[in-house]
């Protein structure tokens, strides 16, 4: 199964700035096309407009209202960080017509998703647990991490390539050993930062992968998401259905490419290093911002970023890092050559 | 003045009697602190589970234990002077409704919105008599110092508090309690800088090594200016400093109406690992507001007895 996450994911490509006119437009031809489920929401789910993260356009309410009110066959989905959003948020999303939530938590954190994917199972709204910045942890641990988030009640469990840094065979063996650990399906988001993600996201289905997220013209954070109008004609041809109409697809896609602005994000410098280094997708915007000015090398900041270990969530670590190459000289000199070797380890 | 040193030294009643209420992380923090207390002793660790290893630790350490939560607490024959709850935010209500009519102070170290807020560098670290001492959140610790401090001085429209704890020590009550540690903590905020626009949020870190605890301050505050805001963002960890000495500053911005403020907390001392701020400045204000209660209590006895 395809899982659009256009309007959620894609809101990090322009600054969680989606108006009413765009996320309409778009829901309305993803409905069209046969898509079975959209997904909507600031980049970083419920709650998470702010200003460490980016204040989107409108409120959770309109997105959701907008939505729900465009979408005839297609079911909608939203998207909560624990520590971000709260229950609160995910009721008032269930009362919008929610009918799929997603709770992401870091790759060994599973533990934070119980209280909420809980909480959802009690209200019979269906659930599901992914693990983000899957490449800092390894195929036994995530299998081990999926069991539990289907141990809490989870409808499906799965990862998310936040950075954009695994190749197929990273993809294959983490799926493989999460679909031997529980009974539901799997899920699989990829980035394109190494240019991978549909072949990711490929080798993920042969994998036994049952859902697998794209995105129109692969809006979403850093280097783009998995090309929704690419991932299905490529699953068609390669044997799994997705019921998706490829006109209807490819005409989904040319709305998006029309309608947000700017242009498409691809893999360009900041992304191809962002992928290397494993730092999630959903700086990039942020490390641009503050580096450009700084005279700093947006390249050495993704490095460093990488060395610390950086998550969704902690863009405040940016401004840290852009003083301190900025101050020690090391501006625009390239002086990451050691992590640059261990980048891809 | 925050610290107790150098001030009175327990009078002839010695140390004051004190409780644990929960053997996770931060409980276990507070024990070996009771532990090097001149003013407080050890007088039981109270958890759930009998083979859980805080349980087992606080045993080792010389300390009565028991598995029976509360009711161990309820049963002692003369009442604590001072139960820390180190539980969760669900079962603190409780134990404050089962604890009120014994006069005992109640510090909370949950996330749950009961008692007098205490933020040490802005309120100081009396407590009430008796009744409950809420210390908010390891988040709304390190970042309501510098949030009511920008307020006194700038015009601030909203404020945001991002904080970032080390999944090691991030323990289970933490992990549950997340909905509690975002409301109450925001909730603070406002309280204490009369801005009602004002967000939580907390990210708990799988990064190995563990990163450092961490807490970012956002304000939308018109017309502030950088060097004050690095001069008020200074004076603030100074006085912060005086009961958490690894709290610093490490980032400091303002422009076009948009001040950031990051401040990273290391743990003192050679208990805690390092990147543990989380537990230290939380741990460390809740151990002095009970040595406050029992500094009050010798003096006050030394006048009754004089």
């Amino acid at each position: 199964m395809v899982h659009d996450a256009t309007l959620r994911d894609g809101q990090h490509a322009v600054a969680h700035r989606l108006g009413v006119a765009e996320l309409r437009g778009y829901a309305e031809a993803a409905d069209a096309a046969g898509v079975p489920v959209v997904e909507v929401g600031h980049g970083l789910g419920l709650g998470a407009s702010s200003l460490q993260a980016g204040r989107a356009a409108v409120s959770d309410d309109v997105m959701l209202s907008t939505v729900r009110e465009a979408l005839r066959h297609s079911r909608m989905a939203v998207f909560l960080l624990p520590g971000w959003g709260t229950s609160a948020d995910l009721d008032r999303a269930v009362a919008h017509g929610a009918d799929v939530v997603r709770i992401g938590v870091h790759c060994t954190e599973a533990t934070l998703a119980e209280r909420h994917i809980g909480h959802l199972r009690e209200r019979g709204t269906e659930a599901y647990g992914v693990l983000m910045m899957s490449h800092m942890a390894s195929p036994g641990r995530l299998a081990e991490e999926a069991a539990l988030l289907a141990e809490y009640g989870a409808s499906g469990v799965g990862i998310m390539d936040s950075a954009g840094h695994l190749l197929p065979d990273d993809v294959a063996e983490r799926i493989g050993a999460i679909a031997g650990a529980v009974d539901v399906p799997v899920v699989f988001h990829g980035h394109d930062n190494l240019g991978c993600a549909v072949a990711n996201s490929l080798a993920a289905a042969r994998a036994g992968a049952g859902v697998v997220d794209a995105c129109a013209r692969g809006f979403g954070a850093g280097a783009g998401n998995t090309r929704l109008e690419v991932l299905v004609p490529v699953l068609e041809r390669t044997g799994f259905a997705t019921g998706v109409d490829l006109y209807g697809v490819l005409d989904a896609a040319e709305f998006a490419g029309r309608a947000f602005v700017p242009a498409p994000p691809f893999p360009d410098s900041a992304g191809i290093v962002g992928g290397l280094a494993g730092v999630v997708a959903a700086f990039r915007q942020h490390v641009l911002r503050h580096a450009l000015p700084a005279g700093v090398d947006p390249r050495d900041v993704f490095f460093e970023l990488g060395r610390r270990q950086a998550v969704a969530g902690q863009e405040d670590l940016i401004v840290d890092v852009v003083a301190e190459l900025s101050s020690s000289g090391r501006a625009r000199t390239g002086a990451h050559a050691d992590e640059r070797k261990e980048g891809t380890a | 003045m925050l610290s107790t040193s150098g001030e009175h030294v327990p009078g002839a009643g010695g140390p004051v009697r004190v409780a644990v209420l929960g053997t996770g992380v931060i409980g276990q923090d507070l024990v070996s602190r009771i532990g090097r207390s001149p003013w407080l002793r050890c007088g039981l660790v109270a958890g759930r589970d009998p083979d859980s290893p805080g349980l087992r630790r606080a045993a080792e350490r010389g300390c009565p234990t028991s598995a029976d939560g509360i009711r161990a607490v309820l049963a002692s024959e003369e009442p604590f002077a001072v139960v820390f709850d180190a539980t969760s935010a669900l079962s603190h209500a409780e134990h404050a409704r089962l604890l009120a009519p014994l006069g005992t102070l109640l510090v909370d170290l949950t996330p749950s919105r009961l008692g007098r807020t205490v933020v040490p560098a802005v309120t100081g670290v009396t407590p009430p008599d008796s009744g409950s001492v809420s210390l908010i959140s390891c988040g709304g610790q390190a970042a309501i110092p510098v949030v009511h401090a920008l307020a006194r001085r700038f015009d601030v429209r909203y404020v945001e508090v991002v904080s970032t704890v080390a999944s090691v020590v991030a323990g289970r009550a933490t992990r549950l309690n997340l909905d509690e540690y975002v409301a109450t903590t925001a909730e603070a905020v406002t309280a204490f800088s009369g801005v009602s626009d004002a967000k939580a949020i907390l990210n708990i870190s799988p990064a190995v090594p563990p990163a450092v605890f961490r807490t970012a301050v956002h304000a939308v505050a018109p017309g502030a200016d950088p060097d004050e805001v690095r001069a008020v963002a200074g004076e603030t960890a100074e006085r912060v400093r005086a009961f958490a000495p690894g709290y610093r500053v490490v980032a400091c911005t303002a422009s076009d109406g948009r001040v950031v403020v990051c401040v990273e907390v290391t743990a003192a001392g050679d208990v805690l690992p390092a990147y543990a701020g989380n537990l230290d400045i939380i741990d460390a204000a809740a151990v002095l507001v009970a040595e406050r209660h029992a500094a009050r209590a010798a003096a006050g006895a030394e006048v009754v007895s004089a």
